[in-house]
């Protein structure tokens, strides 16, 4: 009997940690958008305001902050520096290709990223300005759409976590 | 070497592969001109060669490597290093100065606006002019640039390609670090083009001396008058003169006591004196030395030094 306790606790324990742990996740996620939010308004204030090229202005970028994305804007800096002749989208997207897999990032933030990087350096500053502010815009609506539905999908996730593991323990059981 | 592979960086894939095979010395490098759908040339000791794809320099045009629309695009993508929007100034002046001070022109289909020329775009042909450090080069000139231990107000004549810049450089290294006839002065250096310091993030990679000021790509007039307010240089070093402004400018740096060096366009004190602005300067006889550079033997070779009346002290 006490076994059978001791195993309905742990059932109970293990899905409600599940749950909370993707309630949670779904923070982390909003988190990791804002700094890249933090982080493209630094960007644009290199290009726009110091006039420095991407390279310089990728590495003031990762050097002023830390976080996730530091290592980011650092590695498209080194390699933009480097000149070995690669077109810079192509550096932007194995970089982009080259970030943690478990960071809470949805398939759509990685997507928008690369496309991103495709129309970075084209024309004059103004361009820079314009192709960062329309990424900062989609961002935004992310950011929106996923704090209007945070608190709901939080509850769920942790609800569904407590019931999946009743509903466990009375089959099991 | 190093600098072999840091001006190799900047061409197309295929480019730098060539010019990666080639065993010329990069140091007696002048030029490297790529026109698109045209022979890749070079400028070597003064004389300009066809680039064969197989990286030899050749007087024949059948041997020439031609340049394609495509090679000239990803040049210019990585030159700028991906950021043509940040040498936007310097284009529509019809040039990009990149790390290691070299110059490279540009041509190509203009955007006019109210304003002037606003951008250039379709640019189909580049002239990669290569900066050159000779280190002892202005030794034979400066023992005539001093009275009494102090510096004279010089101007340095040349046509283009014949090292006035190299040889304004060392003279910068030379007057500031004291190694020549006087004691070592500050200098301060107004370096619009980013070509005499060659100045990267700030700091010059050229070598200007222990006791000079750069301030990197600001406008000749303006950047004189700050200087002297800020820095309080004893001389005052510029590039190419010749605008209705830096006249002006020129004329304040004299009246503060400050000593000028300068460069400009010409062949000789009579080409000087054609030039509507500053024919004034040499009928006024505010030049108190001349020196007319000639592209005969090395770079910065002098052919004649004057003193303000016309008196030929050298040559």
């Amino acid at each position: 009997m006490a076994i059978k306790v001791i195993g309905v606790i742990l059932v109970l324990c293990g899905s409600s940690g599940l749950g909370w742990y993707m309630a949670d996740r779904g923070r982390q996620h909003i988190q990791l958008l804002e700094e890249l939010r933090k982080k493209l308004m630094l960007l644009k204030g290199e290009i726009v305001y110091g006039n420095s090229p991407l390279g310089e202005a990728c590495a003031r970028v990762a050097a002023k902050s830390e976080g996730e994305f530091s290592s980011f804007f650092d590695a498209v800096s080194k390699r933009i520096e480097a000149q070995r002749g690669e077109p810079l989208y192509e550096i932007w997207k194995e970089e982009t290709g080259k970030l943690d897999r478990n960071l809470p990032l949805s398939a759509e933030d990685k997507q928008q990223l690369e496309q991103f990087g495709e129309h970075l350096g084209y024309l004059n500053t103004e361009m820079q300005e314009r192709t960062i502010l329309l990424y900062l815009e989609q961002l935004e609506e992310s950011i929106t759409y996923l704090k209007e539905h945070q608190r709901e999908k939080s509850r769920l996730y942790t609800s569904l976590g407590i019931l999946g593991g009743v509903f466990l323990v009375i089959i099991l059981c | 070497m190093e600098r072999k592979e840091e001006l190799l960086r900047i061409f197309s894939k295929d480019i730098r592969e060539i010019l990666g095979k080639m065993a010329v010395e990069f140091d007696e490098v002048q030029e490297i001109r790529l026109r698109v759908h045209a022979p890749l040339l070079m400028v070597y000791h003064n004389k300009e060669y066809y680039v064969s794809s197989a990286g030899n320099l050749s007087t024949y045009i059948e041997d020439a490597y031609i340049v394609s629309r495509q090679e000239l695009q990803e040049t210019m993508e990585y030159m700028s290093n991906y950021s043509l929007y940040a040498f936007e100034e310097e284009m529509k002046q019809g040039f990009i100065t990149i790390q290691g001070g070299h110059r490279i022109g540009l041509a190509g289909k203009t955007i006019v606006d109210d304003c002037g020329i606003r951008s250039m775009k379709f640019i189909s042909f580049l002239n990669v002019r290569l900066s050159h450090q000779v280190k002892g080069c202005a030794s034979e000139v400066l023992p005539y640039l001093y009275d009494h231990g102090d510096i004279l107000h010089t101007l340095i004549i040349s046509p283009p390609r014949c090292g006035k810049t190299t040889l304004l450089r060392d003279m910068i290294r030379q007057i500031s670090n004291g190694t020549g006839p006087g004691e070592g002065m500050t200098v301060g250096v107004i370096d619009e083009r980013s070509e005499i310091g060659a100045c990267y993030q700030g700091i010059p990679q050229n070598e200007l001396g222990i006791r000079t000021d750069i301030l990197d790509c600001c406008p000749k007039a303006k950047g004189m008058m700050m200087l002297i307010r800020t820095m309080s240089p004893r001389v005052i070093a510029v590039d190419e003169i010749g605008s209705r402004e830096d006249l002006d400018a020129i004329e304040y740096v004299m009246n503060c006591g400050c000593k000028l060096i300068a460069t400009v366009h010409g062949s000789s004190i009579e080409d000087i004196r054609q030039k509507p602005v500053l024919r004034k300067l040499v009928q006024e006889k505010v030049f108190e030395r001349y020196i007319i550079l000639n592209n005969k033997g090395k770079i910065g070779n002098v052919s004649q030094i004057y003193d303000s009346r016309g008196n030929q002290l050298k040559g």
